[in-house]
Parts: C-alpha cells; sequence; structure tokens
C-alpha cells in the first residue's frame, strides 16, 4: 500500500492550477476572448475595405454578420454581444457614406443599422446556446467519466485505506488539486490515518476537518463556515455513517464554482459508498473467519476430545479391573487386560505426539535439513514400525544410484511412519506395502502402496485436511496423520497427493525436488 | 553380587515402575529425585549404572552427565522425552551411554541397561573377543576377515574402521559425531555426509534388505546402533 509519505511533499504542491484544469474558467479566459472578438471584428472590416468599391453596402452588412457568426461559435456570450454592437458600429464608421464618420446620410440605413444588430444579436444569442450545452455536455461527459474511472478503482479495492486512496487520487486527477481524504479513529479524524500529506495540518484546518466530520456539512474555504480555510472540506457520507473527510486544497486566490461543487458532492458520496462498502465486507470478513476458526477450535477439540478419551477409558478400565477382582480374573483375560493397557497406552502417546508435532509445523519449526540416503530414512521408518508391520510382507525398492536429498531426516522420516501406519491400518491385515523411490532429474519421488479399500472418489485433496477421517468404517483416529506429512513435504517445498492403485487401493506420492543440492 | 543402578528421577510414579522392573530383575537401586542430590549419591554410592532423567527440577539433567563424567566413566542411560533430539545428541556427545525416548517399554530399558553394563563389564576387555557374529555376518578382527553366509566380503579401511567401532560400542546408540571421530578423526566431525555414505556402504555389504536393516540401524537425529542379536 502507498503509504502517505510517498506523496509529493506539501510545498511542491504548490503548482500551477492553470495548468490541470478541465473543468475550470478563469478571468484570464475571459479577456482572450473579448481580445478574440475584436480582432475578428478588424479582420471582417479589413475584407469589408478591400470589397467596398464593388459592393452594395448592405451587402457588406452580411460580411460583418458572418464575422459575429465566427466569434459567437468560438467565445462566450458577452464577448459575441460586444462583437455585435462592434460590427454595428465599424459597420457605420467604414462602409456607409460619408466614410470615417459615424454620421449617416441616407436614413434608410437606420434600419440595415437596426436589422443588423438585431440579427447579430440574435446569432450571438443562439450560438452561444448551443455553446453552452455542447460545453455542458462534454462537462457532463467527462464529469461521467471521471466517475466512471472512480467507480472502476473503486470496485478493485478491498481495504478502506486502499478505497480512499483511490478515491482521492481520481478526485486530484479531476479536480487538479491536491486531494486528500482522512479516515477516522475512534471517532476523531485520524491525521494517522489519511491518504497524503499533501495539506499543510495547521491545528486551525484539523479543527475544520473534525468540525465537518462531526456534523456532517461541507465547510471551509468558498463556504459560509471558515471561508479563510486552506482547502474544502467535505465530510463522507455512507449510507449508514460517516466514514471520513475529503479535503481539496485550492490555489490562493481560488475557488471552486458551481458545477466543481456539484462534481466534488458526488464524488465525495461515490468514495463515501465505497469505503463503507469494504468496511463492512471486512467486518463481514473478519466474521467469517472469527466463525472458521471457532469452528475450528470446535471440531479439535471434539475430535482431541474424543481420540484423548478413549484410550483413557480403556486404561482405567482395564486397570481398575486388575485392581478390584485381578485374583478372580483367569490368567488369559488378565493377560489381555495388560495387553489392551499397554496398547492404548501407545496409542495415547502417538496422538500426543501427533498433536505436538502438528503445532510445532504450524507455528513454522525449522527444518533440519542435510543430505541423507534415501535407503537410509525408508528402513529407519520400516525399524520404528516393526510391531506394527509384523505378519505383512513388505517390499521396499530403493535404488543404489538415488541421489542424496536434502532433507530433515526426522521429519521426513516421520512423514513416512505416518504413511505407512496408515497403509497398515486401512488395509487388510496380512495384505502387502510396498514404499518405493525413483529418480527423475529434478526430483526424488517415494511411494507408499496399499492394497485396502482405497478412498473415494474426490476425497484426495480433503484427505490431507486437519482433522479428517476417511469413509473406511471401524478404523480409529483423530485424522492428523496425513495433515501431518502435508505440512512437512510443503516445508521441504514438495508435493504429496493421494492417488487411486489400480487394481483397489491407494498409493501416497511424495516429490521432493532436489534443487540442485544433491550429489 | 547384583548391579547396582541409581535411578536419578524426579517423577514418583515413574520412579515406582521403574524399582518394580529392577527389583524384578534384581537389581540393586537407590533414588534421588534431584540434579544435586544424584551428582551426591553417585559419588557416595559408586553405582555400577545411572539411568537419569534430563527434565529435574533443579539443574539440567546434562549437567548431572558433566559433573559424573568429571571423575567417573560409570555408565549412564539418559530417560528422554520423545522428540528432543537435541537434547539425546548433547547428552550423547557428553558421554552418556545410551537413551531411552519416554514412553517406553520396560523390556527396551531393560535391553539398554544391560548393553550399558555389558561394556562396563571388566571381564571382557577390547579385542578379548576377536570373533563376533550376528545375523548371517562374522567378523573376525584378529584375522582381518569379514564374512557373510560364509563368504569373504572385502571392506575398505573406512568401512572396516567403522564397523570395528560399531562392534565395539555394540548395543548402544553411536552419535554421528562420535562415529566420525572414532573413524576419521577428531578434525572430520561435522562432515556427516561422508559418513551416511559409509554406512549405506557397509549395509549393502553386510544386510541382507539394506532398505530394511536388521542389525546396522539407524536412530534418526542422533545416530546409528550395531545390534547384534535379532
Amino acid at each position: 500500500m502507498a503509504s502517505p509519505a510517498e506523496h509529493p511533499p506539501t510545498d511542491e504542491t504548490a503548482v500551477d492550477f492553470a495548468e490541470t484544469e478541465p473543468l475550470r474558467r478563469s478571468a484570464s479566459a475571459s479577456w482572450r476572448e473579448h481580445g478574440l472578438a475584436v480582432l475578428i471584428v478588424g479582420f471582417v472590416t479589413l475584407i469589408a475595405l478591400v470589397l467596398r468599391p464593388y459592393l452594395a453596402a448592405t451587402n457588406l452588412a452580411m460580411v460583418y454578420l458572418l464575422g459575429v457568426v465566427a466569434v459567437a461559435t468560438r467565445c462566450s456570450r458577452r464577448a459575441s454581444v460586444m462583437a455585435s454592437f462592434l460590427s454595428v458600429a465599424a459597420f457605420d464608421f467604414f462602409c456607409v457614406p460619408p466614410y470615417l464618420t459615424f454620421q449617416v446620410s441616407e436614413y434608410e440605413y437606420l434600419i440595415t443599422f437596426a436589422g443588423m444588430l438585431v440579427v447579430a444579436l440574435v446569432i450571438s444569442a443562439q450560438t452561444s446556446r448551443i455553446r453552452a450545452q455542447a460545453v455542458h455536455a462534454g462537462d457532463r461527459e467527462s464529469r461521467t467519466k471521471a466517475l466512471y474511472r472512480l467507480s472502476r478503482r473503486l470496485s478493485t479495492t478491498t481495504r478502506v485505506f486502499d478505497a480512499a486512496l483511490a478515491a482521492a487520487e481520481v478526485a486530484q486527477e479531476v479536480f487538479g488539486a491536491p486531494v486528500t481524504i482522512f479516515l477516522p479513529e475512534n471517532g476523531r479524524i485520524s491525521f494517522r490515518k489519511r491518504t497524503s500529506d499533501q495539506l499543510l495540518i495547521s491545528t486551525a484546518e484539523e479543527e475544520i476537518a473534525q468540525e465537518v466530520f462531526d456534523h456532517g456539512r461541507k465547510a471551509g474555504k468558498g463556504m459560509k463556515r471558515f471561508p479563510d480555510a486552506a482547502a474544502t472540506y467535505v465530510p463522507l457520507k455512507g449510507a449508514t455513517r460517516l466514514v471520513g473527510v475529503m479535503a481539496v486544497l485550492s490555489g490562493p486566490r481560488e475557488t471552486l464554482h458551481e458545477d466543481q461543487q456539484h462534481l466534488l458532492d458526488l464524488f465525495a458520496n461515490q468514495a463515501a459508498l465505497a469505503i463503507e462498502r469494504t468496511q463492512s465486507q471486512n467486518a463481514a470478513a473478519d466474521a467469517r473467519m472469527q466463525m472458521e476458526t471457532e469452528e475450528m477450535r470446535s471440531s479439535l477439540l471434539s475430535a482431541v476430545s474424543h481420540d484423548l478419551r478413549t484410550p483413557l477409558a480403556s486404561i482405567t478400565g482395564a486397570a481398575t479391573t486388575l485392581r478390584s477382582q485381578g485374583e478372580k480374573l483367569e490368567p488369559a483375560v488378565r493377560d489381555e487386560l495388560l495387553e489392551s493397557i499397554s496398547e492404548e497406552a501407545l496409542r495415547l502417546s502417538r496422538l500426543v505426539g501427533n498433536l505436538l508435532d502438528i503445532t510445532r509445523l504450524e507455528s513454522g519449526m525449522e527444518l533440519r535439513r542435510d543430505l541423507y540416503p534415501v535407503e537410509e530414512i525408508v528402513g529407519a521408518a520400516l525399524q520404528r514400525l516393526e510391531p506394527q508391520l509384523a505378519g505383512r510382507e513388505v517390499a521396499a525398492t530403493v535404488p543404489e544410484d538415488l541421489p542424496l536429498v536434502n532433507v530433515d531426516d526426522v521429519l521426513l522420516g516421520q512423514v513416512l511412519v505416518n504413511l505407512l501406519e496408515n497403509a497398515a491400518k486401512y488395509s487388510p491385515a496380512g495384505s502387502a506395502i510396498e514404499i518405493a523411490a525413483t529418480a527423475t532429474p529434478a526430483a526424488v519421488q517415494l511411494e507408499v502402496r496399499d492394497r485396502g479399500p482405497g478412498f473415494a472418489e474426490g476425497e484426495e485433496k480433503r484427505l490431507f485436511e486437519k482433522f479428517y477421517r476417511g469413509k473406511s468404517e471401524g478404523v480409529r483416529g483423530a485424522g492428523l496423520g496425513l495433515a501431518i506429512c502435508r505440512a512437512i513435504v510443503m516445508a521441504h517445498r514438495g508435493s504429496i497427493e493421494a492417488l487411486h492403485r489400480e487394481g483397489g487401493g491407494a498409493i501416497f506420492r511424495i516429490r521432493l525436488p532436489l534443487d540442485g543440492r544433491t550429489q | 553380587m547384583k548391579p547396582l543402578v541409581l535411578m536419578i528421577e524426579d517423577d514418583p510414579q515413574i520412579r515406582r515402575f521403574l524399582r518394580a522392573a529392577l527389583a524384578a530383575e534384581e537389581y540393586q537401586f537407590h533414588e534421588a529425585l534431584t540434579a544435586e542430590e544424584g551428582i551426591a549419591q553417585a559419588a557416595a554410592r559408586q553405582p555400577d549404572l545411572v539411568l537419569l532423567d534430563l527434565g529435574l527440577p533443579d539443574r539440567d539433567g546434562l549437567d548431572v552427565i558433566r559433573g559424573i563424567r568429571q571423575w567417573s566413566q560409570m555408565p549412564i542411560v539418559v530417560l528422554s522425552a520423545r522428540g528432543q533430539e537435541k537434547d539425546k545428541i548433547a547428552a550423547l556427545d557428553l558421554g552418556a551411554d545410551d537413551y531411552v525416548a519416554k514412553p517406553f517399554a520396560v523390556g527396551e530399558l531393560l535391553a539398554r541397561i544391560r548393553a550399558a553394563l555389558r561394556r562396563a563389564a571388566p571381564l571382557a576387555p577390547d579385542g578379548a573377543d576377536t570373533v563376533i557374529r550376528f545375523g548371517d555376518v562374522q567378523a573376525d578382527f584378529e584375522k582381518r576377515l569379514i564374512t557373510v553366509g560364509g563368504e569373504e566380503v572385502h571392506l575398505t579401511p573406512n568401512e572396516y574402521k567403522l564397523l570395528q567401532v560399531l562392534i565395539k560400542h555394540a548395543g548402544r546408540v553411536v552419535t554421528q559425531r562420535q562415529l566420525l571421530n572414532e573413524v576419521w578423526g577428531p578434525q572430520h566431525t561435522e562432515q556427516s555426509q561422508y559418513l551416511r555414505v559409509y554406512v549405506a556402504q557397509l549395509r549393502r555389504k553386510l544386510e541382507r534388505d539394506p532398505a530394511r536393516p536388521r542389525h546396522l540401524q539407524t536412530e534418526p537425529g542422533v545416530g546409528y546402533r550395531l545390534t547384534l542379536d535379532s
């Protein structure tokens, strides 16, 4: 986000406002138009003087009327009215005998003068009305364009400050003057939350901005209230509340004329609505996120509490049975109870380990990477799982020429342990499990394949979500194993995916990029 | 006389079952609840083995290893929590003989204790037992002859040395640092990649399935362990 500091500092913005002025008409322009009118009348007089020997005086009047038309199409109405009178006077002086005097030899010329003046004035009036309409339409068009530009910019912003910044920038282009939008903080206009530093802030200006925000009425330069201020302050009124104040800084002697005031209001209105919309969108997103977090927390709690309680219940039950009825029990039953105590305790230990792992991984655990033979990591994982894999055929295929992989051996080992554990859990006892490594030029690929029921279509991605359990029945687990796998593989910049195996079963495939750091 | 074990552990429940397990194996034992008391008891009782919990209330368990190693080579087996490979390595590098990660099965602990006591036993001085057998492997260090299933296997000098060191510490975990130090010398203790490549080669020569080693086992994040019986 552009910070206010990136905008040019205050003194550099004392620009010549005439430079950027699509909607502004100044006194100097008016003088130029009157000058042009005089020039045109002079030029017409020269032509009339040339034509005088060949044409009747009344026809020369037509030439003057053409001049008035020329003036009226280019200049303001006042200038063309002036040109009308000037033309009649020049016609009398140069074209009606006796020449070079306003005296008239024949009175019928008075009718010519009157007719000429009326026609000239009517031309002036009509032409400038048409012209005014054209100008107005042009103004309206540029205003519409400006508002369109504004709404387009605003529609893409997602943050309140960005919306304010966009509005201020477009307004600045359109008004050709520095524009700053102030946003409130705890109900007060904040000078830390403004879109630019262009407005020189004195305590007086600060108070005006606050006043405008408090009362929701325009104030500042050119207004009844605070006419001496450096800027015009417009409240940004949203549909339900005030969202800020927009300040337009103008040159020392300039004020915004009526059209601009109107446009400014439109701008303020649109900016306010956009800012308000962004605010409520953000609020809605926050609320949604909070809800999702809540939901996740509660699903975590229910999953964890269930998975913690179940083994605890079995342990407590078995232990208390042994204590109170130990002597009455058959030795075989006693052994069973003892076995369930140790098995359930191990399960509890795995769950706690998984929870610790995922917490550590999510809080950005550092990898302790080094180069390892894949074979060693596979071997260590199989060794750790020997009790669970007993009675199964486990085929490990690791080519001798596989490059070393740059990994955290403990964590990658955990990935394999989790995948193998899953395979053992979800496939029928005694069915074979395969683990195979292959190398491509850019990556090492590890696959764990089982002959279990596989997973449902569409579950491929969800399997790796936290607390998601496959649809298989009768299998217990917290739904953390694969989430941990994914977190670890992602931390290694690798990828993990679940595939359907031909002939039934699942394949979990890990790819570890070699990133040029292997032997 | 039965060996004397000093257990330095503050948790009463863990002491309780350790007591039961040690008594069942007819070990004698003493208990200490803090690091200070542990160091003092080790000096006073001169136990045959110390069972040390790393999470003690008064001081770091590693301090106990440091304290004892200043004057004694008595075997020390560490009890540590899972996932704290750093602590395990630190303990082993300070001179602890082995570790067991909590939660552990008592059988595993007793195996570690036996291995540690065996190392310390004065009856078997280095070299006395010159022929070692594990799985299909027979290593005769006097003749420098290694055979697998009766077939002679050629080891490079470094592989041979590595096997010797692992056999010397058989049954116990050896950190990568210790192995590098003993095989390649103290200036090479950081080059653990070498070590891994040599271990992999050794496995290919000695193990039936190098991806599922029965004897030359990896302790992820810590080091290696050669188990003779399997």
